[in-house]
């Protein structure tokens, strides 16, 4: 009954968002982020990736931090965040500078000597 | 490409010596920055004229949840002809010169003294200590257009374009390590320089104090044009479906 009631209602039901729980949920997502992109950079330069193998190595860990969010939010994701797909594009690029920094860093460290 | 041969020395007395100078700067700055900044003083108009413009936003959002003889009692004291709050409060236009206001220069002053002064005798420094020497090697190929970027202080034509020199490096430090000063400072920390050189390029280091004049007009404009459309009308039929349903 209930769910042929739903049906019927075509108004989708309007969902209010917490603006400063969600500028506190982006800082959060950041602070993965960066931690992210200077662990998987000093991981990439430990191993000495160079060229594309390094920047594959970034998609790979992006995409892994992003599933590890998702299992983490679980079903009930759209309490957190508004959009899952703005959760693996957004600070794709600073995240990747950081990542440069440190594969660079490491990878002199390590390999270049 | 011939591979070149890096002393090991460089390493521990050129290349990481620079990322820890850099990184500790950073903090540094931060803290100094902390102890010279001045408590903005707010003037009691001001917070008074912000609240206004705060409560006459609440109003046009969510208006729809009064009755409507209550929004309109609520928009007649803001909007009334003779007596609403946007009509009879007259503010100065406060755009004034900010060089004439001291306290407003001596922010000025500290702003450099604790942003731009750091980063010309760091970088000058670096540039002087450790000129000269290649330090590492970016592991993915480039072309020649980055060789000024990356190879600052070495003029070498025939180098590969992936090796970098410590000053260069030194740059690619202070842009770099920007989300990490985030990550162990927390937002809006003073320590990162590459916004000071945003600001410096921009040209605009001082943000005018908006004008609570023009402000108002707006505002009473928006209200004025705010149709009152109640979103409870149904309110009552919803909840005998609910009581039907169940």
């Amino acid at each position: 009954m209930s769910v042929s009631l739903k049906a019927n209602d075509n108004k989708p039901e309007p969902i209010a968002y917490s603006e400063a729980a969600l500028r506190n949920n982006a800082i959060v997502v950041e602070y993965c982020r960066t931690s992210m992109s200077a662990l998987s950079g000093s991981t990439a330069g430990v191993l000495g990736l160079t060229s594309l193998n390094g920047f594959a190595f970034y998609m790979f860990a992006v995409i892994i931090l992003w599933v590890m969010f998702m299992i983490k939010a679980g079903p009930n994701w759209p309490k957190y965040y508004v959009s899952r797909q703005s959760i693996l594009t957004n600070g794709f690029f600073g995240g990747l500078f950081t990542y440069v920094l440190f594969w660079t860093f490491i990878y002199g460290m390590v390999h270049v000597y | 490409m011939v591979e070149l041969l890096l002393d090991p020395k460089i390493r521990l007395w050129v290349f990481l010596p620079i990322v820890v100078i850099t990184f500790l700067v950073g903090i540094v700055r931060h803290y100094v920055s902390i102890i010279l900044s001045s408590q903005k003083k707010i003037e009691l108009i001001q917070v008074q004229d912000s609240q206004v413009m705060i409560r006459a936003r609440l109003l046009r959002e969510n208006g729809k949840y009064l009755p409507r003889q209550s929004f309109a009692m609520r928009r007649h004291w803001f909007n009334n002809e003779e007596t609403g709050y946007f009509k009879v409060q007259k503010r100065p236009s406060n755009a004034q010169n900010p060089m004439t206001d001291p306290g407003m220069m001596t922010d000025m002053l500290k702003g450099n003294v604790t942003n731009v002064l750091p980063m010309i005798v760091i970088g000058g420094w670096i540039n002087w200590m450790f000129s000269g020497f290649l330090t590492t090697k970016v592991p993915f190929p480039l072309t020649l257009r980055f060789k000024p970027m990356l190879q600052r202080g070495v003029e070498l034509a025939y180098l590969d374009a992936s090796w970098v020199s410590s000053a260069s490096w030194y740059f690619l430090n202070v842009f770099g390590l920007r989300t990490i000063y985030a990550l162990v400072l927390g937002e809006n920390n003073a320590a990162d320089q590459s916004k000071v050189m945003q600001e410096q390029m921009s040209g605009a280091a001082m943000a005018m104090p908006p004008d609570p004049k023009a402000a108002f007009k707006a505002e009473w404009e928006a209200l004025e044009i705010t149709e009152h459309r109640w979103a409870l009308v149904t309110a009552e039929a919803d909840l005998l479906l609910q009581n039907n349903v169940s």
